[in-house]
């Protein structure tokens, strides 16, 4: 029955769509296979001037030859000025597609030069039809000077506030969960200065009905967290961190953790998209209060610890790369330590084929919060209370090749595009 | 004890904020007369980048001409990025410039492909250089124009190679990871073959995916291993009639052990008609799809309806409505099944979301969905371990599920972003995205 219903279906599936495959896709429209042809309307223009300032257009001699038909009229202003309007008229592939610039030229400015700068503006207008051919990528854009981020009129001076809550529940009948999470920050950030500061508090509540029992799972967490960095130079930066948290994950009730940190940077800050080397050193106080006594019969401690975090990242053509090496130890007992290492590529082998690499391991010896009292099957399997563990690692590997028409822009959206998926970053 | 602590918290805080205002006011004066550039800098466009899948901190770094603000309604330009997959893989980008405040009635709308093979810099590079292109008839009104070159080079043009591959694109891959400490490890393999053609006129593709997933856990005298597996072999192929209609089927089979399926198999041929030409689907859709096939399964163990394998006939219905613009976006499907043999086996399934700026610096989302289960036809006779039943190993008979979340925020202050400081690494702190694709 199983096989017939395969064979069957699979007939089917082939038979339906066999004319239809014969049949070659339409070709794109004209207008994706050159150069926007424009019509210029515009009484004493320099046409030599414009032919050479905007190179990447053909040129009609008739107005119902071109594709952007450009209307220049001039006025006497007031102020003696000359003001010139500019009407782009879309025809053909274009129609519809209209743009309308105004300059004006102060008056005792030479004619070639307002006609030149009038050249200028028009080039950049144009971009709007240039845009939608291929010829856009033999366009280059650059500006010419260098300008602080900050050059704007802010009456905030750049502090910035949100407030936020959100929820997220899901249950059927043996199971039930629910979330809640609530922040404030406020934060400032420019060149010379970076504040950071907000406080979280989240909750967490699932159910599970097994047989007759229920077995209920909660966890929650609140924190308070600040930063400030001062920038010295391209290359180093000082500041601090600060945080105040609580959480019932790590049998923490309230922990206290000034930090004053340094950072080094072996590239220009400035280039960080592209590329970082950074060393950052970090001189931790703790001050923590446990919910219940430790392994170490602590119920609470003040400790200093010192770390150091080396991060590397490159995003280059051939792709990403990014390791980072971290350790930590306490001061009062130099055993109580933790290393982690971890590194990601993402690499374009060759056209088409490309392999993802993800790995960290942490050696730990430092987990000085654990609960003395054991854990129930339910937490360890529900994963929420941390458990005592030497090491911590996780790696993955993903390889995957495309070949065939790689070049196909076709989009067709019929029959949804397969599921949707959402994703949430916080 | 307690105040102690109390006290050091206050202190630190104190302190925290002291440093704070101290470094803040000693950066805040004023700088010395702006030069003409500057003048320009503060009468550039205010640009908004309505765009999750954007490199942000890139686009910020690589266009300086115009100045990014983090609210809509402050914006002159607001650039709505939204993306479709290409046949071959790589997504079509469509940039909606939406003129307003004084740039109010002048839009545009620009296109950016990348293919699959791009790598993350070439594809922001890609970005930004539309974002340019797009941007330049907006600063050509405003006077900043006067410092930006833009330069043109004649290159021969490259000859269009035939395609020999006559649309088709394949994509091998396959996956790995570990994780694990003293008394958990986790290992998971999956490997998929595709191969599709995506043309206008038609829409064909094919997955192969197998999927293996192991958990081990190791505490006190409790060792506990659980595994799940899946493999499934599908296909669709649409034919298109016209901007509205589409016809087509699915095929799918497979094995999966949450569902206690040994071997499944469905064909379902379908018909789609959407409300808006499907030109537009990035932007807007009201699509109503129509399913109509058989299911042929064998149980891997007895279902409680005593079956070890069984074949239905079903229908089903689904209605999806999408929208995006500028205030944000809607998305909701609903959709029902109901089989033959027996109608009172039907499913419902409610799924929405919501995401709207309606009121300066005020962000409101809301998703969620919910079915009504009447059509569990798989579930096993026999009990179900503890551990199955916490690791959600295996499928519980249930008459219902749902989920839902809503958020809301408030932002206010300074409203420009042109500001990137990676200093001390750009933590996350706090707000939340989301993503629909």
């Amino acid at each position: 029955m199983m096989k017939k219903n395969l064979l069957c279906g699979v007939l089917t599936f082939i038979c339906l769509f066999l004319p239809a495959y014969a049949q070659t896709p339409s070709k794109g429209s004209a207008i994706q296979n050159g150069k926007p042809i424009v019509f210029f309307d515009w009484e004493g223009a320099d046409f030599d001037l414009l032919k050479n300032t905007i190179n990447f257009v053909d040129y009609a001699e008739r107005a119902d030859e071109a594709q952007i038909n450009i209307q220049v009229t001039t006025r006497e202003a007031e102020s003696g000025n000359t003001e010139y309007t500019v009407s782009f008229i879309g025809q053909g592939d274009y129609e519809g597609d209209n743009d309308e610039l105004k300059y004006s030229a102060a008056e005792d400015k030479p004619e070639i030069e307002k006609q030149k700068e009038l050249a200028g503006l028009i080039k950049m207008s144009l971009m709007r039809y240039v845009g939608k051919t291929p010829i856009s990528d033999r366009v280059s854009i650059t500006f010419l000077d260098k300008v602080e981020p900050t050059d704007v009129e802010d009456k905030w001076n750049f502090w910035v506030f949100s407030l936020s809550a959100d929820t997220f529940f899901s249950g059927e009948e043996s199971y039930k969960s629910g979330m809640l999470n609530g922040s404030l920050s406020a934060n400032r950030v420019t060149p010379e200065l970076k504040i950071r500061m907000s406080f979280s508090a989240y909750i967490d509540d699932s159910r599970f009905k097994f047989e007759d029992q229920v077995i209920k799972s909660d966890s929650d967490s609140q924190t308070l967290s600040g930063l400030v960095v001062k920038s010295i130079s391209e290359h180093w930066s000082v500041g601090g961190f600060f945080s105040a948290t609580s959480s019932t994950y790590s049998n923490v009730k309230l922990a206290l953790n000034p930090a004053p940190a340094i950072e080094y940077n072996a590239f220009p800050y400035s280039e960080s998209t592209t590329h970082q080397l950074r060393f950052l050193y970090r001189l931790n106080y703790k001050s923590v209060r446990y919910r219940e006594e430790t392994i170490y019969e602590k119920t609470y401690e003040n400790l200093w610890q010192q770390s150091l975090e080396i991060a590397f990242e490159v995003k280059k053509k051939w792709g990403t790369a990014s390791a980072s090496l971290d350790g930590s130890h306490y001061f009062h007992n130099f055993g109580k330590n933790r290393i982690r290492i971890s590194g990601e590529l993402s690499l374009r082998l060759f056209k088409g084929l490309d392999l993802n690499i993800y790995g960290r391991y942490s050696r730990i010896r430092d987990q000085l919060s654990l609960p003395r009292e054991g854990l129930s099957v339910e937490e360890v399997l529900l994963r929420q209370k941390q458990l005592a563990t030497s090491y911590q690692y996780s790696m993955s590997v993903g390889l995957s090749y495309t070949f065939g028409s790689l070049k196909s822009k076709v989009v067709n959206p019929r029959f949804g595009t397969g599921g949707r998926s959402i994703s949430i970053t916080m | 004890m307690r105040k102690e602590k109390v006290r050091k918290i206050f202190l630190s805080l104190l302190l925290g904020f002291c440093l704070v205002f101290v470094l803040s006011a000693r950066f805040s004066f004023p700088q010395e007369k702006s030069s003409d550039i500057e003048e320009m800098k503060k009468t550039a466009p205010k640009v908004f980048i309505d765009c999750g899948i954007c490199d942000i901190d890139h686009i910020r770094t690589e266009i300086t001409f115009v100045n990014y603000v983090r609210d809509r309604k402050e914006a002159d330009v607001h650039v709505l990025v939204t993306s479709l997959r290409t046949g071959a893989q790589g997504r079509e980008y469509t940039l909606a410039f939406i003129g307003q405040n004084r740039f109010e009635g002048i839009d545009d709308t620009h296109k950016y492909f990348t293919e699959s093979t791009d790598t993350e810099d070439e594809i922001r590079e890609g970005m930004a250089k539309a974002l340019k292109v797009g941007l330049m008839s907006y600063v050509a009104k405003t006077p900043i124009a006067s410092r930006i070159r833009l330069s043109y080079s004649d290159v021969v043009e490259e000859t269009a190679s035939e395609d020999k591959w006559n649309y088709w694109v394949f994509t091998i891959s396959g996956d790995g990871q570990l994780s694990g400490e003293e008394s958990y490890k986790s290992k998971s393999l999956s490997g998929s073959f595709n191969a599709s053609r995506v043309t206008p006129d038609l829409k064909i593709s094919l997955s192969l995916y197998g999927s293996h997933y192991q958990e081990n856990f190791d505490y006190d005298s409790t060792s506990l291993e659980s595994t799940q597996d899946s493999l499934s072999l599908g296909g669709l192929v649409v034919k298109s009639i016209s901007d509205h209609w589409s016809y087509g089927a699915y095929f799918d089979s497979g094995s999966s052990t949450f569902e206690n399926i040994k071997f499944g198999l469905t064909f379902q041929p379908a018909l789609e008609y959407n409300l808006f030409p499907y030109s537009q689907s990035t932007r807007r859709q009201l699509r109503f799809l129509y399913k109509i096939g058989f299911d042929s399964v064998r149980y891997r163990e007895e279902t409680i309806y005593y079956k070890m394998k069984e074949t239905l006939w079903e229908q089903s219905l689904s209605i999806t409505f999408d929208i995006k613009e500028k205030w944000g976006s809607i998305s909701t499907t609903l959709s029902g099944s109901h089989y033959f043999h027996d109608v009172s086996f039907y499913r419902l399934t409610l799924f929405n979301i919501l995401n709207i700026q309606v009121v300066k610096g005020l962000n409101f989302f809301a998703f969620g969905g919910g079915s009504r289960i009447h059509d569990q036809f798989s579930l096993v006779k026999g009990d179900i371990s503890l551990d199955e039943v916490l690791l959600k190993r295996t499928q519980l008979a249930t008459g219902y599920d749902y989920f839902g979340a809503v958020g809301l925020s408030f932002t206010f202050g300074s409203i420009f972003t042109n500001v990137v400081n990676p200093r001390f690494g750009s933590h996350g702190y706090g707000g939340m995205q989301i993503i629909i694709d």
